[in-house]
């Protein structure tokens, strides 16, 4: 119970966002780079680790600042979408794999765009991006979670699926593209 | 061609070889097509109907077949013993568990010419659920065809060096107030 709250103190510390209090999520942040701060972003503590040590009768939970090197600069760090921000428009298609796995939850869904500060079309295309990718089950480890002890009762046959749709944006050039905006 | 002994050019020209399959995570149509041009014998310029110029083809790793779309609920498989009442139905996935070599075999019965020349280029179509060939086969292959369609990697198949070469797109922090 002290974990738990100690756990949601933490997560309102970290600028007010609306997180899910499932561990995943906490989890899955700990785990971002740190990237240099601009006049624009608001200043914050940085990501934290939380260690529990237990001595006796008394638990220690303590947040631990994360040192984390900050990751390359993206060439267009004024637009608001990440995805305009590395002017990856009309590139990626669902067979992009490391792109997609940044915006999905442990057990598959999408993460919610007022997180990863995605804009609505670009939300929806990766969204049915990851869709494609789970039918050709190519994020194997992204499954939703069974309770425990669960036991299938008959094995589902193991059927291979392929996808032939690319995504149309990407064999049609003429798009208008415009800054991300929200 | 001057470098080559009659016998030999004629040996080339005239043998008959053996080409491989993989069907790992391929469509099976198109592993169908590519078996039937060489059953066939189209792939060569000699190429006549009557003059019996097809070659062997093996297929292997049939049961990984991956079909496009919905076609493994929708795929209907239909055939009649001949007695009343005889009519069966079957899907595709329902097909494969029965036996994982029919899709492939009925596709390219399918494709090949409707003539009785259909009959021998089939005993000329060897095909394998999984990668086990027996030694005389595997004796005789000549060459291995390239597979028509790239399979997608996975998540799980790239190393965590390229996991952590690839940048992170966002962060917590890019996130404004109002």
């Amino acid at each position: 119970m002290a974990a738990r709250s100690v756990l949601k103190s933490v997560c309102t510390s970290l600028a007010g966002l609306k997180l899910g209090a499932s561990g995943s999520n906490v989890s899955a942040l700990q785990r971002i780079n740190v990237p240099q701060l601009s006049a624009l972003t608001i200043q914050s503590r940085g990501i934290r680790q939380v260690v529990e040590k237990q001595e006796g009768k008394t638990t220690t939970v303590e947040g631990r600042s994360v040192e984390v090197p900050a990751g390359p600069q993206p060439p267009n760090p004024t637009a608001k979408c990440p995805i305009y921000r590395w002017n990856l428009q009309h590139k990626y298609n669902y067979t992009d794999v490391l792109l997609l796995s940044q915006f999905i939850r442990s057990d598959g869904g999408m993460l919610p765009r007022k997180i990863t500060g995605l804009c609505a079309e670009e939300h929806r295309k990766i969204a049915v991006c990851v869709q494609m990718a789970h039918r050709a089950g190519l994020l194997p480890d992204h499954r939703p979670k069974l309770p425990e002890g669960h036991v299938p009762k008959k094995a589902k046959p193991q059927l291979n699926r392929v996808n032939q749709a690319i995504w149309l944006h990407l064999l049609e050039c003429h798009h208008s593209v415009h800054p991300g905006s929200q | 061609m001057s470098s080559f002994t009659r016998s030999a050019q004629q040996w080339a020209t005239f043998a008959r070889s053996w080409f491989v399959i993989d069907a790992r995570m391929q469509p099976p149509g198109k592993i169908a097509t590519m078996c039937s041009v060489r059953l066939q014998g189209k792939h060569k310029p000699i190429y006549h109907a009557l003059s019996d110029c097809g070659d062997h083809v093996v297929v292997i790793n049939t049961k990984h077949i991956a079909f496009s779309g919905n076609k493994w609920e929708q795929k209907v498989y239909s055939s009649h013993t001949g007695y009343p009442g005889g009519f069966k139905q079957v899907t595709a996935a329902q097909l494969h568990q029965k036996d994982p070599k029919a899709i492939v075999k009925l596709a390219v019965y399918g494709m090949l010419p409707k003539n009785l020349h259909r009959r021998t280029m089939m005993q000329r179509l060897h095909i394998f659920a999984d990668d086990e060939l027996p030694e005389d086969i595997r004796a005789n292959l000549t060459e291995e065809l390239a597979q028509p369609r790239k399979i997608p990697r996975k998540l799980s198949e790239y190393t965590q060096e390229e996991i952590d070469a690839f940048p992170r797109l966002w962060t917590p922090y890019h996130y404004t107030f109002k």
